[in-house]
């Protein structure tokens, strides 16, 4: 009994551990993906923020997310790594983790695949970061590339 | 006793996994992707050139063409004596293991003396993000040894040194350049605003015996993440070809050439006038050549105001004054990592496009020094990415390399 009771224990403790690491990860982003938020998304504005991990910048309109989603509930934020390589895969798992976003969206480039999910996004943007889209409540898309002030993200997303 | 602490667990693990599933339906409820797959590519076994990001390649004074990639934390070559058509069997550097940083703009460099040494250079990351060091070894023997790595910057900061490029000469003066953050590191812990990197240049000579690398500042607010290109003039001055930052973000191409015994530096000439404002990483350096009779020819990428697409133009004063730019490639084809070589009064670039599922490498040539071009010519496709292209050159033949990650690395007569 005591033998089952302490393989049991060990199994919900795995079980419980895994649902939580998968809950952490991105998922690879591709046209159904955005097809999806897009239908969830449409009559509200949101945002959609692209960023990398060899980007510096990026961090810094990361950090503005991670600080608005302390001041305002709901916030209607998609976030995708554009990065498209296996090998940052922890890297980025880290930094999603750093800046607490795992609440939000996040998507990520499957490896090998920027050009293809960038175009699918996007056939004029050319892969400079950060990237933000500002997209409107009728699902109108407007780019901007760098980092956006703080007072533009809380504009559009607290209207 | 282990009954309670298993009743105990047995509710705390229930009550997690109801606020995990809760948590996902939440989630779920905000966006039903969650529920999509979490796609794992296969991962790229083995050591073998089609799993590389990035190579590098150049050739070696006796013909040999090396090709250099990095992979699991260490460096990988193989030399081809046929121009690329077969190699020799793949060899790691053999030095300890590190992080080497090989993607996008980053990558491992390499370059020859004319007495069979053969140089390399990398950046290292170190433990807290954006920070590396500049890395170099050094073989006296063609590869079968190298020399254990020293760190070219001496700031001794853990701070960005990285976006290396290296030049050596037939005798071995080797001179490596770097975007350095140890200014921006010093005003930070200052408390001041700091925007972007500094170019910095490291010069040493192994074979007589100066292996601690100078290190001097030529710029101030450089990009941070565009790759930087060098070359030398006919005097043997080095010409070197920058992002920099202008103004308010304006991120624009700048010229430096290093006159030797001067001990006033001049001040770098701008070259592109695009104007591009991003207060972030455009991720997409120029490149440089400079042709017999001094001229300098140089090809960029930008999105501005005023500019937008692969531009090239030459001078015949350093950059002091410039030809018309002349748009190259198609933009809306997305046209884009343009790279440059010179051969007598040909002059070849190449770049990549992307359809939405093909990548191609595009090629143009002008054979009266710049002046016009012929036709964009497709040269090859990708399915699997692209990494940058690049024109290295051999007895006054241009060739082409491109890396296809999953595919293969192209080396290709221009």
């Amino acid at each position: 009994m005591k033998y089952v009771k302490v393989s049991s224990f060990s199994i919900l403790i795995c079980f419980c551990f895994c649902i939580n690491f998968s809950y952490a990860n991105s998922i690879a982003f591709d046209k159904e993906q955005l097809a999806s938020v897009k239908t969830q998304n449409m009559g509200k504005q949101w945002l959609m923020l692209l960023w990398s991990v060899d980007c510096p910048p990026c961090f810094k309109e990361l950090a503005i997310i991670q600080k608005l989603q302390n001041q305002y509930d709901d916030l209607a934020v998609v976030i995708i790594n554009t990065d498209a390589d296996d090998e940052i895969n922890e890297e980025r798992e880290d930094i999603i983790e750093k800046f607490k976003l795992g609440g939000f969206t996040n998507f990520h480039f499957a490896d090998g695949k920027g050009d293809q999910n960038r175009f699918i996004i996007d056939p004029n943007w050319y892969g400079e970061l950060p990237r933000s889209y500002f997209i409107e409540n009728n699902g109108k898309f407007h780019g901007k590339s760098g980092l956006v002030n703080q007072s533009i993200l809380v504009e559009w997303l607290t209207p | 006793m282990f009954t309670l602490i298993y009743r105990t667990s047995l509710f705390i693990v229930l009550f997690s996994t109801l606020l995990t599933v809760n948590k996902s339906v939440a989630a779920e409820h905000n966006h039903k992707t969650m529920a999509a797959k979490i796609e794992q590519t296969e991962k790229c076994e083995g050591i073998e050139i089609t799993c590389a990001k990035t190579v590098t390649l150049s050739f070696a004074p006796n013909g040999d063409l090396w090709r250099l990639w990095a992979q699991n934390t260490s460096m990988y070559f193989q030399i081809s004596s046929d121009n690329g058509v077969n190699y020799s069997e793949g060899k790691r550097v053999d030095i300890d293991q590190e992080k080497i940083s090989a993607r996008n703009e980053n990558r491992p460099k390499i370059a020859f003396d004319k007495y069979k040494g053969v140089y390399l250079s990398w950046a290292s990351p170190k433990e807290k993000k954006y920070t590396a060091d500049v890395r170099f070894s050094y073989s006296s023997d063609y590869g079968k040894a190298f020399s254990k790595p020293i760190t070219v910057n001496n700031d001794n900061l853990l701070t960005g040194h990285s976006f290396n490029e290296m030049l050596v000469t037939d005798e071995g003066d080797i001179s490596i350049v770097w975007l350095d953050s140890r200014l921006a590191y010093q005003l930070r812990l200052q408390g001041k605003k700091t925007n972007g990197s500094a170019l910095y240049i490291g010069k040493a000579n192994y074979r007589k015996g100066e292996i601690r690398f100078t290190n001097e500042q030529l710029a101030n607010n450089t990009c941070v993440c565009c790759r930087i290109a060098m070359d030398y003039n006919k005097q043997g001055d080095l010409a070197i070809l920058w992002r920099h930052i202008y103004g308010d973000n304006i991120r624009e191409f700048a010229l430096l050439t290093l006159v030797q015994g001067e001990n006033v530096q001049q001040a770098p000439y701008q070259i592109s006038y695009d104007h591009w404002k991003i207060n972030g990483c455009p991720h997409q350096g120029g490149a440089i050549s400079i042709n017999e009779n001094n001229r300098y020819h140089m090809v960029w990428f930008n999105q501005g105001d005023a500019g937008k697409g692969i531009f090239y133009a030459s001078s015949n004063d350093q950059g002091k004054s410039l030809t018309k730019p002349i748009s190259v490639g198609v933009q809306s084809a997305q046209a884009a990592h343009p790279h440059m070589n010179t051969n007598g009064n040909n002059i070849d670039i190449v770049w990549t496009q992307f359809t939405g599922t093909e990548h191609q490498l595009w090629h143009q040539r002008s054979k009266n020094n710049g002046k016009s071009f012929s036709d964009a010519a497709l040269l090859a496709t990708a399915s699997e990415g692209s990494d940058r292209p690049f024109i290295i050159k051999k007895d006054n033949i241009s060739y082409v390399s491109w890396q296809r990650p999953k595919q293969g690395h192209l080396v290709q007569a221009l």
